[in-house]
């Protein structure tokens, strides 16, 4: 009966060994892999942190949901924008923007009509589909005076207008095509139905009344 | 719709863009009525009433 105790014991004991050799083991790898587990959430933090929005950048975000889908209303962010009275940068835009583009949930008017829609200004769409529409009919990229040309508005604008849609996901900076030497980041553009892509229809009213309509 | 109910009474500019190409068309209503197109080669489909 001893005897089996005692061999009980040094089977606990020896379990005990195992346990510990393996804690010792793993332990100087915890470390990295909890350094690693941090960083993972510190960079999800600040990415969360860096598209918290501001209270008046809020303030446009609650104001769009309150008239998308009203009297066929697909409200521009810049349209928005003017109305709450926000700061009208690009930078201030593009943080709705990218707010709307991460969030379809907040609101059936994104889910249908995609976050382009909402986000983009007239002039960036035209600017993307100059860009886009020259990949499709196998052109040459256009240059940065010929968009301007085609679109428009000066080459200074075109530039700021680029760098949106670059921010956006939407174009990617590519030497390689020439022209002005941006490219299409994602094929589903090129596969968009050609005739319903970046389309915009703004509407002004005498009354004072500015929105996109559908 | 909007333009010949909501608002009937009233002057309504829409800016819109060719569908196959960067060109910008501006349509000019006012009481309702159709008043002006730009450029005058657009083609112009009206619904809705």
């Amino acid at each position: 009966m001893k005897h089996i105790r005692r061999c009980e014991r040094r089977t606990v004991l020896s379990g005990w060994r195992w346990l510990l050799a393996i804690c010792c083991a793993v332990l100087p790898a915890m470390p990295q892999i909890s350094v690693e587990a941090q960083t993972e959430r510190q960079s999800t933090q600040s990415t969360a942190s860096g598209s918290e929005l501001s209270p008046r950048e809020k303030k446009v975000i609650e104001y769009l949901q309150g008239v998308w889908g009203k009297d066929h209303s697909v409200m521009g962010v810049d349209q928005a924008m003017e109305v709450v009275g926000s700061d009208p940068s690009d930078e201030t835009r593009f943080r709705i923007g990218q707010h709307i583009k991460q969030h379809p949930e907040l609101h059936v008017i994104i889910r249908r009509w995609g976050w382009e829609t909402l986000v983009l200004t007239p002039d960036e769409k035209l600017i993307a589909r100059a860009i886009i529409n020259a990949v499709r009919e196998k052109k040459p990229t256009p240059t940065l005076a010929e968009i301007a040309k085609a679109v428009a508005i000066s080459q200074n604008d075109v530039k700021r207008s680029l760098t949106m849609l670059e921010r956006y996901q939407i174009l990617k900076r590519d030497e390689v095509v020439g022209g002005v030497g941006y490219a299409v980041s994602a094929p589903r553009y090129l596969n968009w139905h050609p005739r319903l892509d970046f389309v915009f229809h703004r509407m002004t009213v005498s009354s004072g009344r500015h929105t996109s309509v559908n | 719709m909007l333009v010949s109910n909501k608002y009937a009474k009233e002057k309504v500019v829409i800016e819109d863009s060719s569908p196959e190409s960067t060109a910008r068309i501006r349509v000019e209503f006012d009481k309702g009525k159709l008043r002006k197109v730009e450029p005058k080669s657009a083609v112009l489909f009206m619904g809705g009433g």
